[in-house]
């Protein structure tokens, strides 16, 4: 019963994403709830420790309902970043805007921060802490320990509310921080590193909870080493090394950026291919039924020319396009 | 512990009071002493700590049947040169006590003065007038003009308590809001607090909440120690004792006494009387209040530091470089106060430490049973409020920096940094 109003929800949200992508602008704004807001512009940040500037003129703007990834290597400057939006700390020059104005102390109870390194109280009960910090960002007493009890209920710790902290295992506290940080309904949500420590049962059943979220039209931003799951959720992405922004853009565009003609084709038969006139092999290899080749076409040609020339000669099993990964380029930027 | 505590101090207190007032009375030594001076034919008197039984067995019989006899020393006079008296020997199953050979050395040479006096011709009248027990009254002009009377030893007590205390509660208290503080950054909890709270309203959250705690347990402690002592007093004190206490105010107070019968009750009634007497006359409710405020000024001004610290270390272990240089003017103002301040409550050192913020919390309840000018109190609170609103300033800016340095060993030169950070 629960699983299947998951799937439906992720259905509908599939459907609305496709929709949003045909809709055209004035459909947009006459049902209004589907137009882009930008959320949160970060504006030419400057932060500079004693001898290490952390920030140096980083620029982003996330959209509102959309899952941000912050990418970059460790020490990049993702965490100065957040660190500035959950207004840990302050910028030395730049500014945040969100939703239109300056970021300023009222916006602290709309953002919830689950940062990378984490913890709790270790001798307070579960319960009693949830209550704690979600009093703190400003709910009532009643209506925060409602909350706590859906909540629970829903991520099947109903029973760990008279537990104490030092009794739960890791992957049992990350539950209960995630928990914490989405208790008081923020409408901007930052994660940094959100599934290190769960084990994949628990990685998935958080993962649902972020679409189920962002469905309902959370906002997420969400720092991450894991490529996998960046494509798996982000819509945009910037990424940030040696304390800039080097990349950003919607996760299909930089994809579709990265692609260099490569292919890949499978075929069965004797036929050289290796000099030809339409691409240039980069690998060969065998495969069960015949040979594999990768390649690169040269310019002016498409994957169909290839096509024409190898099906007289020999049986195609496969073709396909090579589309980097998020790792690849990840690793290719960061690299240069 | 909270409740425990109490009852410890009041333990601690009966048995003082017990072995104080019983413990030394009781045990009376039984010495064996050999004679064989010819020009101290006098005897030594015995006294309720002492009584001496002249025997006329030979030294060395004696050393042997001493264990089995009911002895506890034997003493032996050989028959030395008045002048040069030597060769006098104390032996016992046990070693003897620093206080008895005092005791006993006192006696001898009382025995030889009194010889040396009657040869020259004072008689034995004269000798028993010139023996007196003296027993100083002090009193002091109150505030009021009133003559109180006051007793160097109470004030002593109560300042002695008071110091203690003072010492005790800023150190316990300033290392439990250091503690929760390092805690809070070893569990990583910190990360999720500040992006919910300043980190400025969290050090202070922690050390007012700590404040409250210690002011709770004082207080506590405070009833629970009056009421437990009140009962340890009756319990451990026997009966005569008390009744010989009671009675003899009863009658000072019932007989509008002349000043002799006065003297006569100080004398019967010993210290102890003397001491609850003037216990009354100091004011307990105001050296209370200002132990309070002292506490509570005292805990912000060092808890603050102690903030600093743990928000600057990655564990405890690390600690002990930063806890000496604010662990040493508290020390020394403990130290100091102790023993100059209590020795000369009105010196220009008292005065000074008094002042000072670093010390004043401790100098200041120490020298409060002696009496203090208003004018000097007032100053000094002042001093130690502008004191506590500097360090909390100061730890504050290391702090909301320290909270979020992880695996950096903090120096005293990156603190500094830290504190010139922008936000």
């Amino acid at each position: 019963m629960y699983s299947r109003t998951i799937v439906t929800k992720m259905l509908l949200y599939l459907l609305f994403k496709k929709h949003f992508t045909f809709c055209n602008l004035w459909i947009l704004f006459a049902t209004n709830r589907l137009k882009t807001l930008t959320m949160l512009s970060v504006k030419n940040i400057v932060k500079q420790y004693a001898t290490h500037r952390a920030l140096d003129d980083v620029s982003l703007e996330v959209e509102q309902g959309k899952i941000f990834g912050l990418l970059g290597p460790n020490g990049a400057g993702k965490t100065s970043l957040i660190r500035i939006i959950t207004q840990i700390t302050a910028p030395d020059s730049g500014e945040v805007i969100f939703n239109g104005q300056k970021l300023n102390s009222n916006h602290i109870n709309q953002i919830g921060y689950l940062p990378e390194e984490r913890g709790l109280y270790k001798k307070m009960e579960i319960g009693e802490q949830v209550l704690y910090l979600s009093k703190l960002k400003g709910l009532s007493t009643s209506e925060a320990t409602k909350r706590i009890k859906f909540w629970f209920e829903k991520l099947d710790m109903a029973t760990w509310w008279n537990k104490k902290v030092e009794d739960l295992s890791k992957g049992m506290q990350q539950k209960v921080q995630f928990v914490a940080t989405v208790l008081h309904n923020p409408e901007l949500i930052i994660l940094d590193e959100p599934f290190s420590g769960f084990d994949p049962v628990n990685a998935d059943l958080i993962k649902n909870e972020i679409l189920e979220l962002n469905a309902k039209g959370t906002t997420f931003i969400f720092s991450t080493h894991r490529m996998e799951s960046v494509e798996e959720l982000c819509d945009n992405i910037a990424l940030i090394d040696k304390s800039k922004k080097i990349l950003d853009g919607a996760v299909d565009d930089i994809k579709a950026s990265y692609r260099n003609n490569t292919y890949v084709i499978e075929y069965a038969g004797d036929t050289d291919f290796t000099n030809n006139a339409l691409f240039d092999v980069l690998e060969t290899s065998d495969v069960k039924d015949g040979k594999c080749l990768k390649f690169k076409l040269k310019e002016g040609y498409t994957a169909n020319d290839v096509l024409s020339e190898m099906l007289p000669k020999v049986r195609i099993n496969r073709l396909a396009e090579v589309i980097p990964s998020m790792n690849d380029i990840f690793i290719e930027r960061v690299k240069k | 512990m909270t409740f425990l505590t109490p009852l410890i101090i009041a333990g601690f207190y009966g048995l003082i009071i017990y072995f104080s007032i019983k413990g030394i009375n009781d045990k009376t030594d039984k010495v064996a002493v050999v004679n064989q001076n010819k020009t101290l034919t006098e005897k030594l008197t015995s006294n309720k700590n002492v009584t001496y039984v002249y025997v006329n067995d030979s030294f060395e019989s004696l050393k042997k049947t001493l264990k089995k006899s009911d002895y506890d020393y034997i003493l032996y006079l050989p028959d030395f040169d008045i002048d040069k008296p030597a060769g006098i020997e104390l032996i016992g199953t046990k070693q003897a006590g620093l206080s008895l050979d005092g005791r006993i050395s006192d006696s001898i040479e009382d025995l030889i003065r009194d010889y040396k006096l009657k040869k020259s011709g004072i008689s034995q009248t004269d000798l028993d007038n010139l023996k007196s027990n003296v027993k100083i009254d002090t009193k002091k002009i109150g505030d009021t003009g009133k003559e109180e009377n006051s007793s160097a030893g109470a004030s002593t007590i109560i300042a002695f308590v008071a110091g203690v205390l003072m010492f005790m509660f800023i150190m316990l208290y300033g290392v439990q809001v250091m503690r929760g503080v390092i805690e809070e950054k070893t569990s990583r909890i910190i990360e999720i607090m500040i992006s919910s709270v300043k980190p400025f309203q969290l050090m202070m959250g922690k050390i007012i909440g700590i404040a409250m705690v210690g002011l709770t347990q004082f207080l506590l402690w405070i009833v629970l120690t009056f009421s437990i002592s009140a009962l340890a007093v009756t319990v451990f004190i026997n009966k005569d004792d008390a009744q010989k206490i009671v009675s003899s105010s009863a009658q000072v107070s019932a007989a509008n006494p002349s000043a002799q019968q006065v003297q006569a009750a100080a004398m019967t009634n010993g210290p102890l009387g003397n001491i609850q007497e003037s216990l009354q006359n100091l004011d307990l409710a105001k050296i209370i209040l200002v132990f309070i405020f002292y506490f509570l000024s005292g805990y912000l001004f060092y808890s603050a530091l102690y903030a600093a610290i743990g928000s600057a270390v990655d564990s405890e272990t690390e600690t002990q470089q930063f806890m000496m240089p604010v662990m040493m003017p508290l020390l020394l103002g403990y130290a100091l106060s102790l023993s100059v301040v209590t020795n000369d409550p009105y010196g220009s050192v008292a005065f000074w430490l008094s002042m000072i913020p670093f010390t004043s919390p401790i100098a200041m309840v120490v020298r409060l049973p002696y009496g203090v000018p208003a004018w000097e109190l007032a100053l000094s609170m002042f001093i130690l409020v502008i004191g506590f609103i500097g360090t909390v300033w100061f730890a504050a800016r290391i702090y909301r920096v320290g909270i979020l340095m992880y695996g950096k060993k903090a120096s005293v030169k990156e603190m500094a940094k830290w504190f010139w950070y922008k936000n």
